[in-house]
């Protein structure tokens, strides 16, 4: 067994009484983490001088000078933030059928779709909730999202033009009805855009991203990162299956040679059936995604240029600075019901988008209950109230603030519960163990868009010199 | 979203690194608001 593995096993060696900190082997020639986890406070020490470094010193006294501090702002950040975001679902039809999905395919192709009265009606609805919860120079954010919410364009557009000035807006989407006018319209108005592309050539992408005849949308979404050069509110996410894992390394050249500002590799969620028999095992996984991250450095030293891959970017950014990560599926409890939620077309909030194929996480409908009383809902409290405290495993666990133990919803419908694992446990592992390989050659920051850190304080800093 | 061409590659260096390292820093404001389907890369969208 691993010295990492160990670790994980039995919760830290050489812990020793009562001391913080738990070590975490992270395959580094020189270094070892210690963390304390409840914290998320973490340092690097060189291994031969472990023992030592732990028993006193200014670790150990800044640690303790800071330590009710750090656990505060932990607190605040797991506990006690509000509501800022909606994953807006105007639509739940898609125009294609990919594989591993997470709304379930008769919802795609013939569920519901807002009209335009009902979406400006759920807009009006939400900026006056939001309101009455955010500070006035904060503006929430509405993500138009799917299905595809493209064939919604009509009703969407019109909120866009609407609500302007009320909420700052996004749109996920599969491209192909990604047209000149809509991206002219899009981008002439902020509006953040998000893509999907799961392969470098259509002969990859295909295998996963298809219309309900087989046709693949390749070509589609290659024309739309054409007509996007040069805007900055944009991204692409790849899912990672077992069809493009040999080609994750060329997946982010082509990303790098067309520009792409900023991508997601992501795990495959496994929250409906047919997703999970298309993820690799957490080995192949870890493997094709450090590759392609190391070549997204390599283009860097050779370009000047980066392709963020985001995230990983928000697992260095959850080590580096908890509060201010971009992404909440890696914290726990997630940011399902309690930094976000998800509206579906017949106006049902659920937690998030992943869980708006099971029926049971509706916690009720905006339409005709109060937001506020929905977000207590017992739908919504099962999914707030899921920490990692309460997962074995993850409660020992020395990184469970740099995961979160994602996804509840993967966890109830593939493991059996709440308060299981989801999918990816090695994987995440492997994630932070690389980022923290990273800090140790002082190569961070190559991996994270500039001015990440942009609002933020220093509260330690050793070694940084 | 992020301005990419600020900044250079970090150099390497043959000096060894630091016996301990740590940073950790803070945001007042904390607003994580985005979800693996979606990437929330910034606080400002550009406009």
């Amino acid at each position: 067994m691993s010295v990492a593995a160990q670790t994980l096993r039995d919760g830290g060696l050489d812990r020793g009484p009562g001391s913080p900190f738990q070590p975490f082997d992270i395959d580094h020639p020189t270094h070892i983490a210690v963390v304390a986890p409840d914290t998320a406070f973490w340092a690097l020490v060189r291994k031969e001088r472990l023992a030592e470094i732990l028993a006193g010193g200014p670790l150990v006294e800044e640690f303790g000078a800071k330590a009710a501090a750090f656990a505060d702002e932990i607190d605040r950040l797991r506990f006690h933030l509000k509501p800022s975001a909606v994953y807006f679902n105007p639509t739940e039809r898609c125009n294609l059928n990919c594989s591993y999905c997470y709304i379930p395919s008769e919802m795609r192709r013939a569920g519901e779709q807002m009209d335009k009265p009902k979406l400006l009606a759920a807009l009006e609805t939400l900026h006056a909730y939001f309101r009455g919860h955010m500070p006035a120079d904060r503006l929430p954010q509405i993500i138009f999202h799917g299905a595809e919410p493209l064939l919604a364009r009509e009703a969407i557009f019109a909120g866009i033009e609407a609500f302007g000035d009320r909420f700052r807006f996004g749109v996920q989407t599969n491209a192909t009805l990604l047209d000149d006018a809509a991206v002219e319209f899009l981008t002439s108005h902020g509006v953040g855009i998000g893509l999907s592309l799961d392969g470098p050539t259509a002969a990859v992408a295909d295998r996963t991203r298809r219309r309900w005849n087989g046709d693949g949308v390749f070509d589609h979404v290659v024309r739309a990162i054409e007509r996007l050069d040069g805007y900055a509110g944009y991204n692409v996410i790849c899912t990672m299956t077992k069809e493009n894992l040999p080609h994750l390394t060329q997946m982010v050249e082509f990303f790098h040679d067309r520009r792409v500002p900023a991508c997601m590799l992501n795990v495959t969620r496994c929250t409906q059936e047919g997703a999970r028999t298309m993820h690799g095992s957490d080995d192949e996984v870890a493997r094709a995604y450090l590759a392609a991250l190391e070549r997204t450095h390599e283009l860097y030293r050779e370009t000047g240029r980066k392709l963020v891959v985001a995230n990983f970017a928000n697992i260095l950014i959850a080590i580096l600075a908890p509060t201010a990560r971009r992404l909440m599926c890696d914290i726990s409890p997630c940011g399902g019901g309690r930094s976000f939620f998800a509206l579906a077309p017949n106006g049902d909030l659920f937690p998030c988008s992943e869980f708006i194929g099971l029926a049971e996480f509706s916690g009720g409908n905006l339409f005709d209950r109060p937001i506020d009383d929905i977000l207590k809902s017992p739908p919504f409290q099962k999914v707030i109230g899921r920490k990692v405290e309460d997962i074995a495993g993850c409660d020992v666990c020395p990184i469970r603030h740099f995961c979160g133990s994602p996804c509840p919803a993967e966890a109830y419908e593939m493991n059996g519960g709440m308060q299981q694992k989801g999918a990816f446990c090695h994987f995440y592992e492997e994630q932070v163990r690389y980022a923290l390989r990273l800090i140790a050659d002082g190569r961070h920051e190559d991996f994270l868009w500039d001015g990440w850190d942009d609002g933020t304080d220093v509260t330690c800093a050793i070694g940084t010199n | 979203m992020s301005k990419t061409l600020e900044k250079k590659p970090t150099a390497q260096s043959a000096e060894p690194r630091p016996e301990v390292i740590a940073i950790r820093k803070t945001c007042g404001d904390a607003e994580g608001t985005g979800l693996s389907h979606y990437v929330l890369m910034d606080k400002q969208v550009a406009r």
